[in-house]
């Protein structure tokens, strides 16, 4: 009984940092239609950015927002360099479909060389903000703590408030629009420009809050090479396309899901199969439904 | 002016002619690849980036920092050694690139403390050292199958193999904890499967074995791992993993306030790396550990005074810890080895001479060597102790008490071996 | 727009063995050991190329089938005896097959669908290789060629014996791609990539072209696994990681990835970067963890500057500027 409640709590917590990857990676989509496969890199980086906060102050609610405000920075800039040049140079010829994704490949090992030739040297540590000990249920220690809890409240703070965002204002539709018709969308007198990098920007301030997550919830170590940030990097995509790739709501659900399939397969069938396991459910869920949780139909092949 | 350089310019190719006609005139002596009249060049492949290299990439300048203080001190026989060291990611297509670079580029005399056993095994199929003559000292693992002189000729062995740890550990459990359930966390390869053999011919039984993949170790999996073990009501859980897994289990373990009798073994158990990476160290307390090298901390042991301080000083601000003591161990041994191959080491006297003499090299170790004609063997043993309160690994009761076994079905005996004092000054006699 | 020829000559193929086989004469082994892994890129790259270049589909799944042929290979050769050379082929239908039941889930899927998926099963196939004791696990299988015959004479070394069947392999595969890709084949994948909804219009069934050129892909790439596997001995799942897809992908771009001619160019420049980065490194001084990671910065840096500003590739560049100017030449004379 506490091990399939154990089960569920370690998917939970793991597959809510899976949610805000996915947020990021659903952002940037719906702004630009691009996956960036880049997002976990830049998670890295904006991570290594609220380790230099922690070193000069000490504080990891201060390095926290430095590390959103640095990764929002880093992916604007990454949009209005990188990605207008690759409209510019790449978007027709045979090569169009295919070159975002091979320039955010780039992107990443770009991002990873160089972080390590800046911090690669040996390991840092980011101290969490609470502690990390087990809840006591009846005389028995659950794998969840003040830390995984503060975990769970931020994927669903940063949810609300983008929902409010997209709600309140313009944004989410303005969002759509630049992706979908950018010149309609000009000619209603949207900034298609200045939207599509607020799409990126927005992303990487949650791929930030990933990363630092993911970085105190796996003992505090961090490392260019860490294991934690290929597991970003691949469960990110999975989950989001479990939600459908274009919904909020549905990038929460698929990294919860996921979160918690991993789990699940883990501590009943096999530890070997931590890194399959995760290529059948996307499988699994690409051909049974393609079109993700919460999602259009035409989606998958467009 | 002019006229002068003009001068100076014919007595320069006159002295160039001379010279070169002496030089052709004395019989070319039959000098080593690798070995000139100043250096001996060594080569070292192993991950320096990558998940991988995780402490480990603290071997080459710990072995440096030897080399450099022998070199200071007169060298081999006037011979600075030079250390080239290549990253091979730990990934086998770089280690044979790269080896190749070191034999064939570099013109290497011997390689030293490649790491790993699926790079090491590439690269002795591929670059095929046995038929090129070229040593390979001291690899950094402890399969066993290394050893094996026939089919790996020029390959020597130094740390204990992963069997004879699970046989002594088994021989422990026998002695201690009889009748308690025994736990296992293991890696779920040859690794792994060198530990189960091990514990099979100790006769441990285990009441939970819990395998994980070779790369899955994060904190989300420990947390499984101990929801196993607490199902199983193990009172003791051995850890037979890497680094991380000893690291993500422990750090784990304390947050849901689980401790049973830990006991690490030496592959994961490197106490400064642990803490270092967030292990609290009263999780530590108490921990059975395993480690064929006196205990990093003590600082009573001439070695370990002697290696911390050379290191010191060569690497400002880095952390003296098993890696470490390791690598200037077989740096150490390398120089006896280089020194004993006579005044004009060649490859085969190298190795002719770590046949010979190589049981007898000085070294921090408290467990003989193992090398002789026939075999390739090098530490044979380990000694047992227990964590202190400030998470060091220290001899139980203050004395070592070392265990010596061999890889096959041989028993488990205590060591009488006294480990001869350390040569003067730190330097090859 | 000249004709094509219905079937590429064979003459330049075997004069280009020719040549190798000189240059194989006179260059020192780490230089010969760098032939062989050149081959092995030429195939693997020209993998990606049919793929991605002709057929439109983005894979970075392309290391774990290099992984699927190696170890049919390795495990043919070891636990059925079949003979070496045999069990190359076994690795290019091996490959082709697990290719194929993929293509059949790719065909369903667009470009960053695709794209996530093979990087999925990129980082998690050769983990399998830990799950079932006839691979190996980490250690992996040796797969040994033998030694060159005796009647090559003493001095012939293991390393120039890699590179002959290297060469020779991707030669033959070569040349046997090319002639596919001026079929009627190569004219559908074309067709398909340019606009697919065109190409259905036009009869052509695109989810079946696509499957065929998936499968062709990973027999190359199977082939080329068991020719890395060759060149380093042995069989283990830490040789194919992620980086070896990475690296194919930059290769492939950096031989313009719609144009088969460019491949060696890939090939080289991915043999060279280490080196290359080496004597940067020494020349500038550069801390360790710089010198480390240069390579890695090389490769990717070198893959977003080619896709932003030589998107197809330096070949098909130089051929467009030159119809360009061609172009420029006739109108001035009129």
């Amino acid at each position: 009984m506490i091990q399939l409640l154990n089960t569920i709590l370690i998917g939970v917590t793991a597959g809510g940092i899976y949610s805000l990857m996915a947020i990021s990676i659903v952002l940037v989509w719906r702004s630009t239609r691009v996956i960036n496969f880049a997002q976990a890199g830049m998670a890295l980086l904006s991570t290594y950015f609220g380790y230099e906060a922690m070193v000069q102050l000490n504080s990891f609610w201060i390095a926290l927002p430095v590390a959103m405000i640095g990764g929002a920075i880093f992916a604007a800039l990454v949009e209005i360099i990188l990605m207008r040049l690759l409209v510019k140079h790449s978007s027709t010829g045979p090569i169009a479909s295919v070159a975002p994704i091979i320039a955010t490949l780039g992107l990443l090992g770009v991002i990873r060389a160089v972080v390590s030739m800046i911090w690669g040297g040996q390991d840092v540590r980011i101290t969490g903000p609470l502690s990390n000990d087990g809840f006591s249920v009846g005389g028995e220690t659950l794998v969840f703590s003040p830390l995984k809890l503060l975990i769970l409240v931020s994927v669903v703070v940063l949810m609300l408030l983008l929902s409010i965002l997209f709600q309140k204002t313009n944004i989410g539709l303005a969002l759509r629009a630049s992706a979908y018709a950018p010149e309609i969308a000009r000619l209603s007198g949207v900034k298609v420009d200045l939207v599509r990098t607020l799409g990126w920007a927005l992303a990487g301030a949650a791929g930030a809050v990933a990363g630092m997550l993911q970085t105190v919830n796996g003992n505090g170590n961090l490392s260019p090479d860490s294991i934690e940030f290929s597991l970003l990097l691949v469960s990110g995509f999975i989950a989001a396309v479990i939600g459908g790739l274009e919904s909020l709501v549905g990038a929460v659900i698929g990294g919860l899901l996921l979160g918690i399939l991993i789990s699940f397969v883990l501590m009943y069938v096999s530890s070997a199969l931590f890194f399959i396991a995760p290529f059948v459910i996307l499988l699994a869920v690409l051909f049974i439904r393609p079109q993700g949780i919460i999602g259009a139909k035409a989606g998958r092949r467009a | 002016m002019k006229a002068m350089n003009r001068r100076k310019l014919i007595t320069a190719s006159a002295v160039l002619a001379i010279v070169g006609l002496a030089a052709t005139a004395i019989p070319a002596q039959a000098a080593e690849v690798g070995v000139s009249s100043t250096q001996i060049k060594l080569g070292m492949t192993l991950p320096m980036t990558g998940t991988a290299s995780l402490g480990y990439n603290k071997i080459p300048g710990a072995a440096k920092a030897y080399f450099d203080y022998l070199n200071a001190n007169g060298g081999i026989y006037g011979r600075k050694i030079t250390l080239v060291v290549k990253d091979d990611r730990y990934v086998p297509t770089e280690a044979v690139s790269k080896t190749n670079e070191l034999i064939l580029k570099d013109k290497v005399m011997a390689l030293m403390a490649p790491l790993g056993t699926a790079n090491v095994k590439a690269v002795a199929s591929s670059v095929n050292p046995a038929r090129r003559g070229v040593p390979v000292l001291f690899v950094n693992t402890g399969f066993s199958g290394f050893a094996d002189a026939k089919k790996y000729p020029t390959t020597y062995a130094v740390l204990p193999s992963y069997v004879m740890e699970a046989k002594i550990m088994g021989q422990y459990i026998n002695e201690n904890f009889a009748g308690k359930k025994i736990g296992l966390l293991y890696q779920d390869d040859d690794f792994g499967s060198d530990a189960l053999a091990g514990f099979k011919t100790a006769g441990t039984k285990f009441a939970v074995t819990v395998p994980y993949a070779s790369g899955s170790q994060a904190a989300a999996t420990a947390a499984g791992w101990i929801t196993k073990f607490k199902a199983a009501e193990a009172d003791v859980v051995i850890l037979f993993g890497v680094t991380s897994a000893s690291l993500y289990m422990l750090a784990t373990a304390a947050q849901l306030k689980y401790a049973p009798q830990w006991m690490i073994g030496s592959v994961g158990g490197d106490a400064t790396t642990l803490k270092l990476a967030g292990v609290p160290a009263g999780v530590l307390y108490n921990a059975i550990g395993f480690s064929p090298v006196p205990a990093t901390t003590d600082m009573k042991d001439e070695y370990v005074k002697f290696f911390s301080d050379i290191y010191a000083k060569a690497v400002p601000g880095s952390a003296f810890d098993l890696n470490v003591l390791l690598g200037m161990n077989s740096a150490f041994m390398t120089a006896q080895a280089l020194k004993a191959a006579g005044q004009n080491p060649t490859r085969k006297s190298l190795m002719a001479a770590i046949d010979s003499k190589g049981a007898t090299f000085a070294n921090s170790a408290l467990v003989p060597l193992g090398y002789s004609a026939t075999s390739h063997v090098g530490l044979t043993g380990y000694w047992v102790g227990k964590f202190s309160p400030t998470g060091d690994l220290a001899p139980i009761g203050g004395t070592y008490v070392a265990y010596t076994t061999d890889s096959g079905s041989g028993a488990v005996v205590k060591s009488t071996y006294k480990r001869p004092a350390m040569p003067a000054k730190g330097l090859p006699n | 727009m000249h004709k094509r020829h219905n079937s590429s000559h064979i003459i330049p193929f075997i004069l280009g063995g020719v040549v190798l086989y000189f240059i194989s004469g006179m260059v020192d082994e780490l230089r010969v050991y760098q032939g062989a892994s050149i081959a092995v890129y030429v195939v693997a790259i020209s993998s990606i190329i049919l793929l991605t270049g002709y057929s439109g589909q983005v894979s970075l799944g392309n290391g774990a089938l290099m992984a699927v042929g190696a170890y049919a290979a390795a495990v043919s050769h070891i636990s059925w005896h079949i003979p070496i050379i045999l069990s190359f082929f076994v690795a290019v239908l091996v490959a082709a097959l697990a290719g194929a039941l993929l293509g059949a889930a790719a065909a369903r899927l667009s470009g960053p669908y695709l794209a996530g998926t093979t990087l999925a099963l990129a980082i998690g196939l050769p983990s399998l290789a830990n799950q079932f004791s006839i691979l190996g696990g980490e250690q992996g299988l040796l797969f040994d060629v033998g030694f060159p015959p005796l009647s090559l004479g003493e001095n012939f070394t293991q390393y120039k014996w890699f590179f002959w069947i290297a060469a020779l392999a991707a030669l033959i595969m070569m040349w046997l791609l090319q002639n596919i890709l001026q079929s009627r084949y190569g004219r559908t994948w074309r067709a398909g990539r340019g606009n697919e909804v065109a190409a259905q219009l036009a009869g052509i069934n695109t989810g079946r072209s696509k499957i065929l050129a998936f499968t062709l892909s990973a027999g190359l790439a199977g082939l080329a696994g068991a020719m890395l596997s060759m060149t380093i001995g042995t069989v283990s799942p830490s040789a194919f990681p992620l980086a070896l897809s990475f690296s194919l992908m930059t290769g492939a771009v950096l031989s313009g990835i719609t144009t088969l001619g460019g491949v060696i160019i890939g090939a080289v420049v991915l043999v060279a970067i280490p080196e290359i980065a080496d004597v940067v490194a020494h020349r500038l001084g550069s801390s360790e963890s710089v010198t480390t990671n240069l390579p890695g910065l090389i490769v990717s840096g070198l893959l977003i500057l080619t896709v932003l500003f030589v998107p197809n590739g330096p070949v098909e560049q130089h051929r467009a500027r030159k119809a360009r100017h061609e172009a420029e030449h006739n109108s001035s004379k009129k």
